[in-house]
């Protein structure tokens, strides 16, 4: 998360209005969902890592480390589409393996399915990472109080994304505290620590929102936070690119 | 000498519990001071001060900004606040936005100006606290004195003519400390007061035009650092005394 916030924060793209990121990702993750073929599920993904990696500066390493995690988590989904189990022999299929009394088994429609899911899935991700790589939360929340999102929501996830990372320093020194007194020596000793250190984080986090309450009301706070829009810059470049992007993808999806 | 802020008789107990955390404190802050107040963990600093802008509401005694009782009314708050200032000891507690910049808009904007003199004053604020390189970084990737000074920026971007500040400097390197003490130093010769709450006596001798000690939730002496620290039983009071008698 944090790797992610960094290059949120760092990237060549991070002055451009979030609107336009946002516009880029959705058309990707529109077009890879109606269009629905294998090669414009890859096209996209191919696509949004050029965009990240190349324009925005984002390093290899950490789209692909990102799109492994997820990647992991879709295609053990995208097994239980591909696989059948039954009691009996199938008919037709691909590959059939006796297991004693069950059938696992793949079709090649079963296959097919299960590709079409993961390519669409994977693409989508993909922009979502474009997305979420170049975009602070700070410029995301910015983005829907333009879209008219209620201000109480957008200021309960202001003050979330902000707990987190006082909530992770917060569990950090308690970590080291109880490490430093062996608190994690043993699988016994750990299970205790793990168990204290859950209910005092929880004590933390609730004396620290009183003291936040505190001294946001010794500003002023009288109900919502208000706070001044951030300033962005335009760029031409992203509607040009989201024109050969569209115009790719769809190529790709008549060929294919 | 104009008085801005004054404490008279203040008791106040904390709901919940038995001992009460002010008795009887009466202080006067005048215009254009430096002020550190001093006294053991327990004495009433904390207290005191959350009662200058109306966070807390005494028991029994007043509390007055330029003469007139505080007004703990919606609209007095408000009134309250842009005149007295609290900045708090960790500035985690105070930074509630991701963005520098957002953050210290947030007083400012409470104060219903104008959008323009709120980006002005911010501007103003951020450069008074050599925090305007760090307007566009996130909170959480900053240093704790860099935090310091964002917390101290969005407290000034209000333009308070008092600063009550808790502990801010404590936990800070002698420079970052330094940058800390510039920039109150840069509030009084505007004509601000700064109200220092502490235990770094260095400070108090050097830095403090007036020195206030507390004990047990009074004020028991307020007045000029060399007065302060030649008395044995203030000096007591402020802390340990070695064998050099410093």
């Amino acid at each position: 998360m944090r790797v992610i916030d960094r290059y949120a924060f760092g990237n060549a793209l991070r002055q451009i209005d979030p609107a336009q990121k946002g516009g880029l990702a959705l058309l990707a993750i529109v077009l890879c969902l109606v269009l629905d073929r294998p090669a414009v599920g890859i096209l996209t993904l191919v696509w949004m890592l050029m965009v990240t990696v190349r324009w925005a500066g984002v390093p290899l390493q950490v789209f692909g480390r990102v799109l492994l995690t997820e990647g992991v988590f879709l295609s053990l989904s995208v097994v239980g589409v591909a696989l059948s189990i039954a009691g009996e022999a199938p008919e037709a299929s691909v590959f059939a393996w006796n297991t004693g009394a069950l059938w696992i088994s793949a079709t090649p429609e079963s296959l097919t399915l299960a590709t079409h899911v993961l390519t669409r899935s994977l693409g989508c991700v993909a922009a979502l990472n474009f997305l979420i790589l170049t975009t602070p939360l700070v410029d995301l929340l910015e983005l829907l109080r333009r879209m008219r999102v209620p201000d109480g929501l957008i200021d309960v996830m202001a003050l979330t994304y902000r707990a987190i990372f006082v909530l992770l320093d917060s569990l950090e020194r308690m970590m080291t505290a109880q490490d430093a007194r062996l608190g994690y020596s043993t699988a016994r000793t750990t299970m205790r620590s793990a168990a204290l250190l859950g209910s005092q984080l929880f004590l933390d986090a609730y004396r620290r929102s009183q003291r936040i309450q505190t001294a946001l009301e010794s500003r002023g706070f009288d109900g919502s936070l208000r706070v001044l829009p951030l300033d962005y810059r335009r760029s031409p470049r992203i509607w040009q690119v989201g024109v050969v992007l569209a115009g790719s993808l769809i190529m790709a999806g008549m060929a294919g | 000498m104009i008085v801005l802020l004054e404490f008279d008789d203040l008791h106040y107990t904390f709901p919940g519990s038995d001992t009460p955390a002010l008795r009887g404190a009466s202080l006067r802050v005048e215009r254009q001071r430096r002020m550190v107040i001093l006294g053991r963990n327990g004495a009433g600093k904390s207290t005191l001060l959350l009662h200058g802008n109306g966070l807390l509401r005494p028991i029994a005694g007043q509390v007055r900004l330029n003469g007139k009782p505080l007004d703990y009314s919606r609209r007095g708050l408000v009134d309250i606040r842009r005149q007295v200032g609290v900045v708090f000891q960790n500035p985690d507690d105070q930074l509630f936005s991701a963005s520098v910049l957002q953050d210290i808009s947030f007083g400012p904007l409470n104060l219903e100006l104008d959008i323009a003199e709120v980006q002005r004053r911010v501007a103003e604020a951020a450069d008074l606290c050599g925090v305007t390189d760090l307007l566009d970084r996130p909170t959480h990737a900053l240093s704790v004195g860099q935090k310091t000074r964002v917390a101290l920026a969005g407290v000034l971007a209000m333009m308070p003519d008092v600063l009550l500040v808790d502990e801010a400097t404590s936990g800070l390197d002698p420079w970052m400390r330094q940058q800390v003490f510039d920039i109150f130093n840069r509030m009084v010769e505007r004509g601000a007061t700064v109200v220092l709450a502490t235990h770094d006596l260095e400070a108090a001798q050097r830095w403090a035009d007036i020195v206030v000690v507390m004990d047990r939730g009074r004020v028991v002496a307020a007045a000029p650092p060399g007065d302060v620290f030649v008395d044995p039983d203030l000096r007591r009071l402020i802390g340990p005394v070695d064998q050099k008698g410093r």
